[in-house]
């Protein structure tokens, strides 16, 4: 029989296809959607916003992909972040899974407190796609690279009419402009949530090297911020992995089916 | 999780593409000019034919990269 290959497109939505089949709530965020935005060109994996209520019922979907014909292989990667369950998922879940046996790998990443965002504020739209507003917000990461998708989506959002533009636009001239047309009710929650939008308000409005000092500021730090976020995360699991790594007959990522897996990293982890 | 209606396409202004060239060059704008189905198709061209940097990292971009750890 000849096995169909999934590319990482068609993946992204035969496993979405899934999750709505078994009741399970999800946003597709960072990389392929800012593919879907029109903005990221380089990115194969996938990012998931899956609520951490709905984690159980992922892992009996991804157990009963795994007994169907074709079989899926869903495994754990080799640097998992976290074990697929409420209590540990602070950051993120890395996932690989073959949809057939001839599958390529497909990276799963899987959040269920997704970084900068607020819970209240998590928006998906009909389709399964994180809003701009969304992705912008975790996208505020020390990467150089972000940067630009941030004010992309930002700009979307302008051209858009939307408010939430004046939150994510890092050039001053387009920041500016929105401004000058934003609503006063718009400007005031909008400030609630940026402090850099109140330097706008003075007469007269600083001029455009004096907003670039400001945006750049604000920039270094966002990235201090994730810096900060991150070496916690990354000491913590370095840790744990350095003396996970020293148990006897130790062998990670293994070939047994993932619920065993799962079992596995809970164990290593109490 | 809160479900909003799905946006539709728009045009975008000439600016929004001139700016996507300053900042993410000349390749990347003329590639988000193109129609969605478009866009598709050469996204599946390129994942046919390279590698991408998620392909060839071993930590996941959460562990990984930044300013100190490009």
């Amino acid at each position: 029989m000849l096995q169909v290959v999934s590319a990482p497109l068609d993946f992204l939505r035969i496993f979405a296809g899934q999750l709505r089949q078994a009741g399970i709530r999800f946003a597709i965020t960072s990389g392929m959607a800012c593919v879907h935005y029109g903005l990221q060109q380089n990115t194969k994996d996938s990012d998931w916003i899956i609520p951490a209520d709905d984690l159980e019922k992922l892992r009996e979907l991804l157990a009963r992909l795994e007994g169907e014909l074709p079989p899926w292989r869903v495994s754990y990667r080799q640097i998992f972040g976290a074990p697929l369950t409420a209590e540990f998922m602070a950051h993120a879940s890395h996932l690989s899974i073959w949809d057939s046996a001839a599958s390529v790998e497909h990276k799963v990443d899987i959040f269920s407190k997704p970084p900068r965002v607020k819970a209240e504020e998590i928006q998906v739209d009909t389709e399964g796609w994180a809003t701009r507003h969304v992705v912008a917000q975790m996208k505020r990461t020390d990467r150089d690279k972000d940067w630009p998708i941030v004010q992309g989506l930002g700009q979307q959002l302008h051209e858009r009419n939307r408010d939430e533009c004046l939150l994510h636009l890092t050039n001053s001239e387009e920041l500016l402009a929105a401004w000058q047309s934003a609503t006063r009710s718009a400007r005031e929650r909008m400030t609630s949530r940026r402090p850099l939008l109140r330097c706008l308000e003075t007469t007269p409005p600083p001029d455009k090297l004096g907003v670039e000092r400001l945006l750049a500021i604000e920039r270094l730090v966002w990235e201090r911020v994730n810096e900060h976020r991150h070496k916690r995360y990354t000491r913590t699991w370095k840790d744990f992995y350095r003396r996970w790594r020293k148990e006897s007959g130790w062998d990670w990522p293994t070939a047994e089916q993932f619920w065993l897996q799962h079992r596995r990293t809970l164990s290593a982890t109490r | 999780m809160k479900i909003v209606p799905a946006e539709p396409e728009v045009e975008y202004s000439e600016e929004y593409y001139e700016m996507l060239a300053r900042t993410m060059g000349e390749e990347r704008a003329a590639w988000a000019r193109l129609p969605r189905e478009e866009r598709e198709k050469e996204l599946r061209w390129y994942h046919d034919n390279f590698n991408t940097p998620d392909d060839l990292a071993i930590w996941p971009p959460e562990l990984d990269g930044g300013v100190n750890n490009p």
